[in-house]
């Protein structure tokens, strides 16, 4: 496998309660790229990711990671926990936000003052926020995004499609889907219908 | 060691989750010499297996929710995509539960047998079978919610208690011997390795079966 | 083909009640209260070689993930629950003449009741999930957990206290049992491993159709 090439997923199939979602499904991702996984509701995005992080194992082909490729991932599920506060949960991701660069973040996010607030009282969109910010702070290779945008305010959409543009120029590499359309250069994969 | 502190933290933050169940244990221990006769031999008599089941109880209902809360905010879907195993959060998990809840009780359950059997003695027998029986029932009490997670807590008891009767039995025979006078360090001996093989064990077919939660 | 199986051993059942209740002789301790033995011993029998028969199944459902294996553990548990039922109920009624009581704690009654339950906590684990692929992983780790403990149960509830008489028959051992009376018991052995073997393939027979459906050569045969 070539160095530039981060990750190689050759002829994946797969199906829930034997109902195909897709098959003979095949890409490469390359370094400082962006892919975008496209496709209707039910057409089986979530499951490729859940494929390519390796929690659901692939009906049949080969999913080859590169070695030593870490990744960040942020789902459907934000990972907060509702009866801590702010700062707590970043801990818990070993994040310190006493740092000054979590500290510009937050503010740029308009949570700085909400620190000590018990996450379970903030809004859905707040929530999903803080779950960027250890997007934002990662230092991985590969930056895994299921829907980021979903109930985010205009301002912050903004901010997470520069910090993904920056990201891209640093030669990392992102995999996302979304319905909300996000402006960064990408290579797009359609699920379902005739496609791929 | 930094999964411990995180481990540590977040569940010393859930008041209800570790001092509950130290008080319903004690309620258990209170609730049995109000049925019988106060003062009366009787109660000497069936002290201890009073001690092995609240520590059974207690352990299941503290324990009934271990994996669901880190299941339902995507926290073991993070942690597996992280390090690609989850036997040492799953073995962590535990010994937090263990040192935040079992020791705990066993520290008040031998208080009470102490003062139940006016004899000192005592703290050799209630001590060591109650840590190490401690750590056993969470252990298996961890298994058996990891199958059922977030199908109630009832169908996980169901599923562990038949597998704790080997335990109990034991417990019942150290009480047994000691009121013979005869020697309990190789029943204690058995039971901690017992407890060695489950350490080991347990948390491997927990990640596995977690695993399969997560696909 | 299971229809002849299950004829067939029915035959071979009935005909093994009529030897055994009409013509071997009555027990000269126990009278003819022990005739019940005719349903107790292959009930008990089978109550756990059933559960030894579901752990070899659920071992090759997990290591070369065979889908007819995790199909046999969810169409044995229920009848395995069913045999250990009828052992418990029957001992219980054997119990009332010979020990005059129908319940005693005794070590190999308490260990059937432990697995009864087992049985029935294998079932509504399996009928919790609606994803079966899950559902079928999930029992194969408890039914192989409690292929593990049940020998250990067993042996410390023997620890524990026992009044039971010692099993009859045995492989190894010469029988304790006189021939006039062995001999109908094993025909009744033979025809009611027949009746729940039988049972087992049409309940799995259904099964499969169940969860093979979407199949075209399901929706050939049905």
């Amino acid at each position: 496998m070539s160095n530039s090439i981060l990750l190689k997923v050759d002829n994946i199939g797969f199906s829930i309660n034997q109902n195909r979602l897709f098959h003979n499904l095949s890409f490469n991702l390359k370094k400082g790229k962006a892919l975008h996984i496209k496709g209707n509701n039910g057409s089986g995005k979530s499951s490729l990711i859940r494929i390519l992080l390796g929690i659901t194992p692939a009906g049949k082909g080969s999913i080859l990671w590169n070695k030593n490729t870490d990744i960040c991932f942020l789902g459907h599920k934000n990972v907060l926990k509702n009866y801590l506060t702010l700062s707590d949960n970043l801990y818990i991701h070993g994040i310190d936000s006493n740092e000054s660069k979590t500290k510009d973040i937050l503010a740029d996010l308009g949570l700085i003052k909400r620190l000590d607030t018990i996450v379970g009282n903030l809004s859905y969109g707040q929530q999903k926020k803080l779950a960027l910010i250890r997007i934002f702070l990662n230092q991985a290779k590969v930056i895994i995004l299921d829907e980021p945008c979903v109930g985010l305010d205009d301002s912050t959409r903004i901010l997470t499609t520069k910090f993904l543009s920056s990201e891209l120029k640093k030669n990392k590499s992102i995999i996302y889907t979304s319905h909300i359309p996000i402006d960064i250069d990408s290579e797009t994969i359609t699920l379902g219908g005739n496609q791929v | 060691m930094k999964l411990i502190f995180v481990e540590f933290f977040k569940l010393k933050m859930k008041l209800r989750a570790w001092l509950g169940p130290i008080l319903i244990f004690l309620l258990i221990i209170i609730s049995f010499p109000l049925t019988v006769e106060l003062s009366s031999e009787a109660l000497n008599d069936v002290f201890y297996s009073i001690l092995w089941i609240a520590s059974l109880l207690t352990i299941m209902v503290s324990v009934e929710s271990i994996f669901l809360e880190d299941y339902e905010d995507g926290y073991l879907e993070y942690f597996y995509v992280a390090n690609n195993s989850l036997f040492s959060l799953i073995f962590t998990k535990i010994l937090i539960y263990w040192i935040l809840i079992g020791i705990p009780i066993s520290c008040l359950g031998t208080f009470f047998s102490i003062n139940m059997s006016d004899d000192i003695s005592s703290l050799n027998i209630a001590l060591p079978s109650l840590l190490i029986s401690t750590y056993i029932f969470i252990n298996l009490f961890a298994l058996g919610n990891s199958l059922s997670l977030n199908k109630g807590s009832a169908l996980g008891a169901l599923i562990t208690i038949p597998l704790l009767f080997p335990i109990l039995i034991l417990l019942g025979k150290i009480v047994l011997n000691a009121n013979f006078g005869f020697e309990i360090s190789n029943l204690l001996l058995l039971m901690l390795g017992v407890l060695l093989l489950i350490i080991v064990f347990i948390p491997f077919i927990i990640s596995f079966i977690i695993k399969t939660h997560l696909e | 083909m299971y229809p002849y199986i299950l004829y067939f051993s029915v035959l071979f059942y009935a005909f093994a009640l009529v030897w055994g209740l009409g013509f071997a002789p009555a027990d000269y301790v126990q009278g003819n209260s022990f005739r019940i033995i005719y349903l107790h011993v292959p009930a008990s029998f089978l109550s756990q070689s059933l559960y030894i028969v579901m752990a070899i199944a659920a071992g090759i459902f997990l290591i070369w993930k065979v889908k007819l294996a995790a199909y046999m553990i969810k169409s044995i548990a229920p009848v395995g629950a069913l045999v250990t039922f009828i052992a418990l109920i029957s001992g219980s009624i054997w119990g009332i003449p010979t020990w005059g009581t129908w319940w005693q704690w005794d070590a190999r009654i308490t260990s059937t009741l432990i697995l009864f339950i087992m049985y029935l906590g294998l079932i509504s684990l399996h009928s919790s999930f609606t994803n079966f692929e899950k559902a079928d992983k999930f029992i194969s780790v408890l039914v192989l957990i409690g292929f593990v403990n049940i020998p250990i149960i067993k042996k410390s509830v023997d620890w524990w206290s026992t009044l039971h008489q010692p099993a009859s028959i045995t492989l190894t051992n010469k029988p304790s049992i006189d021939p006039t009376m062995l001999y109908p018991l094993i025909f009744s052995m033979i025809g009611f491993s027949g009746i729940i073997v039988s049972l087992i393939i049409l309940s799995s027979k259904v099964h499969i159709f169940k969860r093979e459906s979407h199949k075209s050569w399901v929706k050939r045969n049905v």
